[in-house]
């Protein structure tokens, strides 16, 4: 299964056959340029030592200046249609993944939050697409010139063209495989010294001060020495093997020769060969084994590209789309039933029973996992200008509720009943690196600017709008760097204002802020669903904080409980 | 942008080995690719003059196969030394990285200098492999095989050595040209292509916030059309960055060829024999084959280069010095404190400011002050890993047994202290505090196989740390990774607070 991820992510690459075949074909042309080069000048020379009318050499000299400028043209046109192919696939391996992770497992994508994971599946993408332009299309180059050369030689002179033969698979095959095992093995071998190393040298640094002053700094360092020759010792098997694939390389190239000397030579004698023939059969190799100097690089990008793949695929499985999550083509404004497990019991269909009736539950258990509840809830019955807080310790699974009354989540049991659909803002929701009037419009594409200042207004940011330098049209940092921490909470809930969503649930939105601050906060949002339609569509608010001084302003306050057997109560 | 930085010598031993191996490697193989030439020239040109056969080649042909042997084991051995003198390498630099900049102190770490050290030390410096591996030797054979072949061809032929002569510094030249020419476009584009690259992983991120505004149908088209930007982007960019392949390829195969045409022309006339003719016909190709290597590995080596760099310009900061009177016997001492200001960095503040304070034996003192007041700034200055910018720290010894009248004790002021004698005297708890690898029973200072001493268990009863022990399964035996991997915060605390109860200094501080 493991060793399937690198062709798998080539399917997702989606590669052209006939532009890869286009690729190809132009790097044959610029390496044929070079061999033949090679023979043709081969040919020149030794016939010009014959003394011929120069006129019958006017075709070897026109063919070998051509040569000499077509291999670089071609070479140049190979780069540009190699990388073209290349690109086409990462853009569309981009796509797929992000159409497989939009849809997938929340769980699974929840981590990309962490730049460097984000960052390496980027590298990841790259190094995938890198494989086509560094090891599938150079090895077959290599190998249409390698077998053409050998056809052409075997045409002078049989033998020749065997030891040929015998030669580039020695430099071409053999030598680029143990080249490529090298690496595999210097990899396995050093896994674990490597992460020691990395894991001292970062101890080193982040407490130096506090191990010089307890004395331990020399300790350390000797430790991270030691750590280093053990590395060393552990690269040691798999450069033997890189140097051995090296070796061959040379080898290949001597079998050919001399082979083509040791039966050349009786050739010319017995007639067999034409004595400009040996000069051609001999020195061709030497512009030949050219062919093959690329590939113990193109063996070892196709590991690395098979680990790169072997990570993507892992998350691709990871994100395993749920079947039973919000229908996309649900309605909104109409009762909808969201997704229940019918396997799971009492799950059956609440009707609507009262017209106005916003939001409702019954027997909503939540949980991530199918089989591992996290927590329960007490039935709901929410009507326009209801708002409730859920509080309760942190892990107590405030977040698993809302998430799953959002609609994101299938609930583990029970039922949740909405009039449209809940727009969940999360504590750690996403600035995306754009303009002010873009992350608002990542709600609604239609947001207006007039509405963008509405709502920027609504939660209390008027102020620092007119304070940035472009207004709306500002750039947020990557990550949303350039926004504070408070200002950055109000962004998303104006986001979620502007998305014209008749239920909001928001996720701790005081998280890090100051307690005045915070329970004024959460007393405004506390406070949407009785202000008038033309300010805000919002006609129930369900808040998760644990910052009480702001509860009163709640219609109901919920204690949310890890889950235990038997039900939860409300207080 | 050096190619070959003296500095990696003067800092690296290894590299110094290695150069020089692969320097003497370098000069054999540029003598063996000229012997073989000649060698396979003189073959050659008697059969197709037939004037030999088999058996008079017989002793040349020997002397072809021991010049193959040679070089099958001198590239052998470049690999096996490269491969393993890039490791050495990486390993000496990071090793000298990581000892330098615990030495600079953590002052000089937290000056931005911080997060670069700990890229270098973890995987940074991996880029200098390739360096180390691919582009030195061809730095080196550019540097041996190029001028000897050259020098052979010259003697042979005074027309192709001077065809290769003209040709060969145009290689550099175009290279530069074009990449002068270029440069600004291929910047513009790159910069280009960041932001769009950047995008799409914006949008990944977001995933989960999209998600949750019922939303991430929307950004599909969007991701396709940022990836045909990014593709048609990178086409432009790379149309140009090519070009100096492109040149590159072009000088070294035409005048290869040119060589071959004049050649031939020339044995035509009768002015060149085939011997001569085929030899500078085989050692055409090898003057610039080194160069079109270097040219091959730039990109991979430019990455090492940088790495280096930055390890250079840590080593080079200079250690402060280290003044050698040993700290005063402190126990029953005092420490005195005078209007200790420190500038914060980056910030226009002073924190501390203005404080003054005895720390006198047998009392526990108490600094207290809002966030960002700067009680942890004035315990670094208080084990002198921060220097004052005013005010003075000074330690003052106990008065020595029998000389209890001695009218004034002497103050030393800390800065001229050895801050190793100092620290020896010091129990230092700080904030995130730092588990050495190995047990819990091992951090609180117990030996291997020594049994846990009731001192031990009391102050583990005053920290809490006994809870923390009975909820491990390997109880004092739990296993303590690097960072305190497998405990809580809290928990490493509790560990890190036992061992300063159980073996305090004379000076306790807790932060």
């Amino acid at each position: 299964m493991r060793d399937r991820a690198l062709p798998r992510a080539l399917r997702l690459l989606g590669v052209s056959w006939s532009r890869a075949a286009r690729a190809v074909f132009f790097g044959f042309l610029a390496l044929g340029s070079a061999v033949a080069l090679g023979g043709v000048s081969a040919w020149l020379i030794a016939r010009a030592s014959q003394m011929p009318p120069v006129l019958t050499l006017s075709v070897a000299v026109v063919a070998v200046r051509a040569f000499g400028i077509s291999r670089a043209v071609f070479r140049y046109v190979e780069r540009l249609a190699s990388h073209d192919v290349a690109l086409r696939g990462m853009s569309a391996l981009r796509s797929r993944l992000y159409e497989r992770l939009s849809q997938g497992r929340l769980d699974a994508v929840a981590p990309l939050r962490r730049g460097d994971l984000l960052a390496r599946v980027g590298a990841d993408v790259d190094h995938v697409g890198d494989v086509v332009v560094r090891s599938i299309i150079p090895a077959a180059v290599s190998a249409c010139v390698s077998a053409a050369t050998v056809v052409a030689m075997m045409a002078l002179l049989p033998e020749a063209g065997g030891f040929l033969a015998v030669g580039l698979l020695l430099a071409g095959v053999a030598g680029p495989w143990l080249t490529a095992r090298g690496a595999a093995r210097t990899e396995e071998d050093s896994a674990q010294a490597r992460s020691d190393v990395s894991a001292l040298a970062l101890d080193l640094v982040d407490h130096a001060a506090e191990q010089s002053v307890a004395g331990r700094a020399p300790q350390s360092l000797s430790a991270l020495r030691e750590a280093d020759d053990l590395w060393r010792a552990s690269t040691d098997a798999g450069a033997r093997n890189t140097a051995w694939g090296a070796a061959l390389g040379m080898a290949g190239l001597a079998v050919a020769v001399l082979g083509a000397l040791w039966c050349g030579i009786p050739a010319v004698s017995s007639g067999r060969l034409s004595d400009v023939g040996l000069a051609v059969v001999v020195l061709t190799p030497l512009a030949a084994f050219e062919s093959t100097l690329v590939l113990p690089a193109a063996a070892a990008q196709w590991h690395r590209s098979q680990q790169a793949a072997r990570r993507l695929m892992a998350l691709w499985d990871a994100t395993e789309p749920e079947q039973d999550t919000f229908a996309p083509d649900a309605v909104p404004g109409s009762a909808s039933r969201l997704g229940s497990r019918p396997a799971v019991a009492g799950a059956d269909l609440v009707p609507a029973e009262e017209s106005d009736m916003i939001l409702s539950t019954s027997g909503l258990v939540a949980g991530w996992t199918a089989g591992r509840p996290v927590t329960g809830l007490p039935d709901l019955r929410l009507h326009s200008g209801d708002s409730v807080m859920l509080t309760g310790a942190s892990g107590a699974g405030k977040t698993t509720i809302l998430a799953t009354l959002a609609g994101i989540l299938a609930p583990a049991s029970g039922a949740v009943l909405t009039a449209s659909r809940p727009i969940l803002t999360t504590e750690d929701a996403h600035v995306f690196h754009t303009t002010v009037l873009e992350n608002l419009r990542v709600a609604r594409g239609a947001v207006t600017p007039a509405e963008a200042r509405e709502a920027l207004d609504v939660v209390g940011l008027t102020p620092w709008l007119s304070a940035l330098p472009a207004g709306l049209d500002t750039m947020l940092g990557p990550e949303g760097s350039t926004v504070s921490g408070g200002e950055r909470r109000r962004l998303l809930i104006a986001r979620a204002l502007v998305s014209r969503a008749g239920i909001l649930l928001i996720d701790e939105p005081a998280e890090h802020l100051d307690v005045e601050t915070a329970d004024a906060l959460v007393a405004d949002l506390l406070r949407l669903p009785q202000l008038p339609l033309t300010v805000s569509q919002v006609r129930v608010v369900i808040v998760a904080s644990h910052h009480l001084g702001a509860a009163r302003f709640a219609d109901q306050v919920i204690d949310v409980r890890p889950w235990k057997p038997e039900p939860p109560v409300e207080d | 942008m050096k190619p070959l930085d003296p500095k990696l010598l003067r800092f690296a031993a290894p590299a110094r080995r290695y150069v020089a191996l692969t320097a003497a490697l370098g000069a054999l193989t540029a003598a063996l690719i000229v012997v073989q030439a000649l060698v396979l020239a003189h073959v050659v040109a008697p059969v197709v003059g037939h004037q030999a056969g088999l058996a008079e080649s017989r002793r040349l042909l020997g002397w072809l196969a021991v010049i193959f042997a040679a070089r099958i084991v001198l590239t052998w051995a470049q690999e096996r030394f490269g491969q393993r003198a890039g490791v050495d390498l990486v390993a000496d630099l990071r090793s000298q990285v990581v000892a330098r900049s615990v030495a600079l102190g953590p002052r000089w770490l937290a000056e931005g200098r911080g997060p670069e050290v700990v890229t270098l030390a973890t995987r940074g410096l991996d880029d200098l492999q390739p360096y180390v591996t691919r582009y030195l030797p061809q730095l080196l054979l550019a540097a041996t095989v190029t001028p000897a072949s050259l020098l052979v061809v010259l003697r042979l032929d005074w027309l192709a050595a001077l065809i290769i002569t003209v040709t060969l510094p145009l290689v550099p030249l175009f290279m530069i040209l074009v990449g002068r020419l270029t440069q600004g476009r291929t910047e513009r584009r790159l910069a280009v292509m960041g932001r769009l690259g950047s995008q799409v992983l914006d949008l990944l991120a977001g995933i989960p916030t999209l998600r949750a505004l019922h939303r991430e149908h929307g950004p599909e088209r969007r991701v396709r059309e940022l990836g045909e930007a990014y593709r048609r982007s990178t086409m432009g960019t790379l149309r140009v960055a090519f070009l100096s392949g492109f040149v590159l390829e072009l000088l070294t195969t035409l005048s290869v060829a040119m060589v071959a045409v004049a050649v031939g022309l020339r044995l035509v006339s009768g002015d060149l024999d085939l011997t001569t003719g085929l030899a500078v016909l085989i050692l055409a190709p090898e003057v610039y084959q080194p160069i079109r290597q270097i040219g091959t590995h730039f990109h991979a080596s430019a990455d090492g280069i940088a790495a280096a760099n930055s390890a250079f310009e840590v080593l080079d900061v200079p250690l402060p010095s280290v003044p050698r009177t040993p700290a005063p016997v402190m126990t029953g001492g005092s420490v005195r404190v005078t209007g200790l200001s420190v500038a914060a960095p980056g910030r226009r503040v002073t924190a501390p400011s203005d404080l003054s304070v005895d720390l006198r034996s047998g009392e526990v003192t108490a600094l207290v002050g809002p966030n960002g007041s700067g009680k942890t700034t004035a315990v670094m200055a208080l084990l002198g890993l921060v220097t004052p910018d005013a005010g003075s720290i000074e330690l003052i010894a106990a008065p020595a047994a029998g000389v209890e009248r001695h009218p004034l004790p002497t103050a030393i002021p800390l800065h001229a202290v050895d801050p190793a004698t100092w620290w020896s005297q010091v129990t230092w708890l700080p904030q995130r505090p730092w588990l050495a690898p190995g047990t819990i029973a091992s951090n609180v200072g117990l030996e291997p196989g020594e049994l846990i001493s009731p001192g031990i268990v009391r102050a583990a009863q005053l920290t809490g740390l006994d809870d923390v022990v009975a909820s491990q399964p390997q109880g004092w035996h739990t296993a303590v990774g690097q960072g305190g991997v497998g405990l809580s915060v809290g928990q490493r605390q509790r560990v890190a607070l036992t061992r300063a109860l159980v073996a305090p200094g004379a000076l306790v501080v807790l932060d």
